[in-house]
């Protein structure tokens, strides 16, 4: 299930950390309101500008309150133009978060990542399923150690959906996919 | 023999404090005597003096011989905004002060002296100001909105560290052709920075208001035991070098200037004062 917290009846220029304790607020009811593996959208079609304390408060709180608080949920951004776009990229970057940016039906991670993780992201993202470490290890031709390192971050950072499955040969494994 | 000052700036403003420091001194006088220009880099840290002095039981006195000056300052907002805490020597007459009443609606200024008392007026704000950079400068939208989000971090900062205080702003524009720049001036009365920063244990001991300045402009250094915090007045420092400007932090006894074609931070000693003065110049992206 996916809900969508649309900024744009806020305004088309969000200023300050205020602003966004307040629509934070909603996103919570909304996060809270979903069940795991579920997503939010924070829609920003409409919005010309917001601040960096604006993107610090309402992006950055909730992505770092995200896996303590609502473990499993995910929160997707779409919309942005040009330039909240770059600023969101330089918000997150300064506080060393990423997110998942939807742009045209595609997603990719938006904010500081190691090339490694975005690299992984992309092929998850590539798959139209699900996809094992087993399988990912062949595909970025890196161990499966490191294929597994590389889920677990992604997982941890909410940027990609884990689930339980079993393998052909019966074994319990986990499938990771992106969001869609 | 003391150097008379004609151009009351963000710089000179040191000289003109260190020619009497009215925190210093027992005597509460501003002397603008042979000024002929002022700019908000001076006018704002005097408002925002002024209202520090009153408060702490004082009655500062404000002294301006030229008529310009004296006309500048009233239509520009000042003497409004300093009136219930500091008087004019000599007084402004009440046929003077109608002579100009009629231009009350040509503001000299892109922004009046504004005083800021509420976040929850600042929004409204910063429309204003990228409204009247995008009509009457003709800036591109993005780059109003880059002026605007500086200010908008700018004043932020300013109510992070004001206590039952409040800050005071101004925006003017100068110069000619490709010369031409903007001049953006934030200042409170409030702890400064030094003593803000003191709050977080995590800053560890702040020895001078030099060194609390550059930690202030460092990544994730704030107030707060918080991690979204601590990055407005670095952002400010990025948007100053996109616009090819500087940035000077002024705070307690210590000024840093920040010069933006290097990225490098002077700092200087200079009088002290309470509260945080910030002045941003940026190049100006008016279109003709």
């Amino acid at each position: 299930m996916e809900k969508v917290l649309n900024l744009k009846k806020y305004g088309k220029a969000l200023w300050t950390r205020d602003l966004a304790k307040d629509i934070r607020e909603e996103l919570n009811n909304l996060l809270s309101g979903i069940s795991i593996g579920d997503v939010v959208v924070i829609d920003a079609t409409g919005v010309e500008v917001f601040d960096y304390s604006f993107a610090n408060e309402l992006f950055g709180k909730s992505l770092f309150g995200l896996g303590n608080e609502y473990p499993g949920k995910f929160l997707v951004v779409e919309g942005l133009t040009t330039y909240t776009r770059e600023n969101l990229i330089k918000a997150l970057e300064s506080l060393n978060l990423a997110m998942i940016e939807r742009k045209k039906g595609k997603v990719e991670i938006i904010g500081k990542i190691h090339p490694a993780y975005q690299e992984t992201f992309k092929v998850i993202a590539a798959i139209k399923d699900s996809i094992s470490a087993n399988t990912l290890k062949d595909k970025l031709n890196i161990n499966l150690t490191a294929a597994n390192e590389r889920l677990v971050k992604l997982t941890a950072m909410g940027l990609v959906r884990r689930e339980k499955a079993t393998s052909t040969a019966g074994r319990e494994q986990f499938l990771y996919s992106a969001l869609r | 023999m003391v150097a008379v000052i004609k151009k009351l700036d963000s710089v000179s403003f040191d000289q003109f404090l260190n020619d009497h420091n009215p925190f210093e001194h027992a005597e509460s006088k501003f002397n603008l005597g042979g000024v002929k220009l002022v700019t908000p880099g001076a006018l704002v840290p005097i408002a925002a003096a002024c209202h520090a002095l009153a408060s702490s039981g004082r009655a500062p006195v404000i002294t301006v011989d030229d008529f310009s000056v004296r006309s500048y300052l009233l239509r520009c907002g000042f003497t409004d905004m300093v009136s219930r805490v500091a008087t004019f020597d000599p007084p402004y007459s009440s046929f003077l002060s109608s002579a100009f009443e009629w231009r009350r609606g040509r503001n000299p200024m892109l922004m009046e002296l504004t005083k800021i008392e509420r976040g929850s007026a600042l929004p409204a704000l910063l429309d204003q100001v990228v409204w009247v950079l995008r009509h009457r400068l003709k800036y591109r939208k993005y780059d109003a909105y880059d002026v605007a989000t500086a200010m908008s971090e700018i004043c932020q900062n300013t109510f992070d560290h004001n206590r039952n205080t409040c800050g005071f702003m101004a925006m003017q524009g100068y110069g000619q052709g490709t010369g031409r720049f903007i001049e953006i001036a934030v200042a409170d009365s409030g702890e400064g920075l030094r003593a803000t920063l003191a709050r977080n244990a995590k800053n560890g001991l702040i020895r001078s208001d030099s060194q609390a300045i550059q930690m202030a402009t460092r990544l994730g250094t704030s107030q707060y035991d918080d991690p979204t915090r601590g990055t407005g007045l670095y952002h400010l420092l990025e948007i100053a070098y996109k616009h090819q400007g500087s940035v000077q932090f002024r705070s307690g006894s210590a000024k840093t200037r920040f010069r933006m074609d290097t990225r490098r931070g002077w700092s200087f000693q200079v009088p002290p004062m309470p509260g945080l003065q910030i002045t941003l110049t940026l190049r100006s992206k008016e279109r003709p």
